[in-house]
């Protein structure tokens, strides 16, 4: 019986988990969260792809944004646990960041900014 | 092959045997059958259902990852209360992204402990440990998701998974409470559900849902429990805490939970991190902080590559014993430099005390430790 509450429990933590993951696709999320700085650049990134700019002068700008923002996380999130490495080749830092990204449970955002900073 | 194994109504079950194998042939606990198909039902549904689900908000990766062969190397020298060992140490990684969403990725440890023998000079060796820590495959099911099955390294605390290699802990010698909550190997086999999303604009939240099944084969043995770890992070204020809790399915059947925190203020070049584990076969915590110097005028070169660490750490028997914890209620205090030829290379030293009711001893630590990288591909960036 204490078992079947233990188990019930960690379906309803999981449940809410996964929830709280949908919600943040919720365009409503990202609309809050450009109201910071911080998130304002992640939201830059987010949408980098599939929406970049035309001129070059806003080009640079969103790119020395970017990597800013990419290595102020870098150091943030890789630094917490070990020396921060130096630059590797592209497709040897895609491999090593999604490691980290499961082992250092980053956001998909700070991925996407690290990856950004170090192969820049 | 069997009509069982072909059967599809019974692949499930064979399946089952395989995962839980120690489970089925010990019969030293019962097995809940029903329990262990409903969670490796929804595992399998999160698997399939996942990808569709959330197909708009993964991450496209403009560079395509190549398999890396990483680890890390180290020789560490190690003199507690005036024994001496050498201690050898190779631990490969290897990383295979497969596809834009999975990742294979396994570490081994090759070690030997070099002694003197009475009676014969020099020191002489055993036979090479050879151990499989972790042989796990990831799917990134969602930005916020990853679903990992197969042997990993049990996500309590934070020292087992984050700190543990020779080229990133701070301190050669393993903290007294470390083996709390990691089963036998400090790995568990089974499956994991883990993931970090930005939960509030001022903070991100990560968390590690997870179930191991009782493997008996030594080596990679492992322990029958759930548990969970969840943490936050404060990126302006570098603040990361956390908590971890585990629940036995075998044995005694009983809690056990943790803290962490890491902080490195923005101010300082410090480093704080600091864990507790409690459990019925002991409990204790450990408080590491650790200064760069890269702060001090002179020498500025060879300063800003120092570390100066110390580590205050105190450990307290439980109800149950343990073989792989103190029997003793322990105290132990380290101070330490690492100075950094390159970010991978590092050249370690210690002195510890450690009190206890069984004697008082010195422990003193040298250590030289590198973390390579090989790509196993071209390098370049694909267009």
């Amino acid at each position: 019986m204490r078992r079947d509450w233990i188990w019930l429990c960690c379906l309803a933590i999981t449940a809410l988990l996964v929830r709280s993951a949908i919600a943040q696709n919720h365009p409503k999320s990202e609309k809050s969260s450009n109201t910071s700085s911080g998130a304002a650049i992640a939201g830059t990134a987010e949408t980098h792809d599939a929406a970049l700019p035309r001129s070059g002068r806003s080009v640079s700008s969103e790119e020395r944004m970017v990597r800013v923002e990419g290595e102020k996380r870098f150091r943030a999130n890789c630094g917490r646990c070990h020396q921060p490495p130096h630059k590797f080749p592209p497709r040897v830092m895609a491999a090593a960041i999604r490691h980290m990204r499961v082992r250092a449970m980053l956001t998909d955002e700070d991925m996407r900014l690290i990856l950004k900073y170090m192969t820049q | 092959m069997t009509p069982e194994e072909t059967s599809p109504k019974l692949g499930f079950r064979a399946t089952l045997r395989h995962l839980g194998c120690g489970v089925n042939r010990t019969r030293t606990y019962p097995v809940s059958e029903y329990r262990l198909r409903v969670f490796f039902g929804l595992a399998a549904i999160l698997l399939l259902i996942a990808p569709r689900a959330f197909a708009q908000g993964t991450a496209e990766e403009d560079v395509k990852p190549i398999p890396l062969l990483t680890g890390s190397t180290g020789f560490i020298s190690d003199f507690t209360g005036g024994q001496p060992d050498l201690h050898p140490i190779v631990t490969p990684l290897v990383l295979v992204p497969i596809g834009s969403r999975w990742l294979f990725e396994t570490r081994a440890t090759f070690e030997t402990d070099l002694v003197e023998v009475p009676g014969r000079s020099g020191f002489h060796g055993g036979p090479v440990q050879k151990e499989v820590e972790y042989a796990q495959l990831d799917f990134i099911a969602n930005p916020y998701m990853t679903v990992t099955v197969g042997r990993f390294l049990t996500p309590f605390g934070i020292f087992n998974e984050r700190l543990y290699p020779v080229w990133i802990r701070n301190l050669q010698s393993d903290p007294l409470i470390l083996p709390i909550g990691l089963g036998p190997s400090n790995a568990s086999t089974g499956a994991m559900v883990r993931g970090g999303f930005k939960a509030h604009p001022k903070f991100d939240v990560n968390y590690a849902v997870y179930f191991s099944a009782l493997f008996t084969t030594s080596p990679v043995d492992s322990d029958r429990f759930i548990g969970g770890r969840a943490g936050i992070f404060v990126p302006r204020a570098r603040l990361e805490i956390g908590g971890s809790f585990q629940h036995l399915l075998q044995q005694e059947r009983s809690n056990l939970f943790g803290f962490h925190l890491v902080w490195q203020p923005t101010r300082l070049p410090v480093d704080i991190r600091s864990e507790y584990a409690h459990s019925k076969r002991g409990s204790g915590y450990w408080f590491e902080p650790v200064y760069k110097l890269n702060q001090v005028p002179f020498l500025q070169n060879e300063m800003r590559r120092t570390q100066v660490v110390a580590r205050y750490q105190q450990f307290f028997t439980g109800q149950l014993a343990s073989d792989s914890l103190s029997a003793v209620n322990t105290k132990q205090f380290e101070f330490g430099l690492n100075y950094y030829f390159l970010d991978g290379l590092k050249l370690a030293g210690n002195y510890g005390r450690q009190f206890s009711s069984s004697g008082n001893v010195n422990i003193w630590t040298m250590g030289l430790t590198y973390r390579f990288v090989i790509p196993l591909g071209p390098t370049g960036a694909e267009q």
